[in-house]
């Protein structure tokens, strides 16, 4: 499995995490009367903790991971050439963490499919308003679609890195 | 029937023929990922046309005899 698999499955595992945390804690605030669905300001508040929570365990996460990658080399380097060799393990690290031309490829290819799924997600949030639901669920259905946007987002990629991408 | 057409390579012969090359040293040599490397040599991937020449020139060939294409009909 490449670097770039790697990296986007922890991606996807931290998504799907948060995501789960967020509908965990707000189901739970509705479901014992704490918040109620025409109190904006309370789920704005929330979901602007959330996206915090999204943005900086997505870099500790990311950081964690990076160390460790870059033990796994080293110890197959060493298994490998019985030597800790600095400059061999860094310049291991870095022909595994290079970015070309398919990588940018899959990478746009993804995010369109990100993108679909927010806009059908901001579009179902629009018509939920039509309905007459409240204007918390306007706010929720836009922050999941984001967030499974985001998370198809790399399992769109994943897919593309397996089944190979033609270029055009 | 339509007619559709892919892209074939020789990458894995010309490796050979090149003191048994790895796919990582190609990868060096042209500036793309072991990855990619891998999916151009599966049919996984068709290169831009930049890099189809770097490859070409890795082996010191012309274009057309790495890459080629057939057309075939489903």
């Amino acid at each position: 499995m490449s670097y770039q698999e790697k990296r986007t499955i922890v991606s996807i595992i931290t998504g799907v995490i948060i995501l789960a945390a967020y509908i965990i804690y707000s189901y739970g605030r509705y479901q014992t009367g704490t918040i109620s669905s025409d109190d904006l300001k309370v789920w704005a508040g929330i979901i602007l903790i959330f996206i915090g929570i999204g943005v900086i365990s997505t870099i500790i996460i990311q950081i964690i991971f990076h160390i460790l990658l870059s033990i796994s080399i080293a110890i197959q380097e060493n298994m490998k050439t019985g030597k800790c060799d600095d400059k061999e393990i860094e310049k291991t690290i870095n022909a595994q963490m290079l970015t070309d031309e398919m990588d940018k490829l899959i990478e746009l290819k993804s995010m369109k499919v990100g993108f679909v799924i927010a806009g059908i997600g901001f579009v179902i949030a629009l018509t939920t308003q039509l309905l007459n639901y409240p204007a918390a669920v306007l706010l929720n259905v836009m922050f999941i679609s984001f967030s499974v946007g985001s998370i198809f987002e790399g399992l769109t990629q994943i897919y593309y890195y397996r089944r190979g991408i033609k270029n055009g | 029937m339509a007619k559709k057409f892919r892209i074939t390579n020789n990458i894995r012969r010309f490796r050979f023929f090149a003191n048994e090359m790895t796919q990582q040293q190609l990868a060096e040599k042209v500036g793309a990922s072991r990855q990619t490397i891998l999916a151009i040599e599966a049919g996984k991937y068709s290169p831009s046309l930049e890099l189809a020449f770097k490859i070409a020139d890795a082996f010191d060939v012309k274009i057309g005899e790495v890459f080629d294409y057939e057309v075939y009909e489903t």
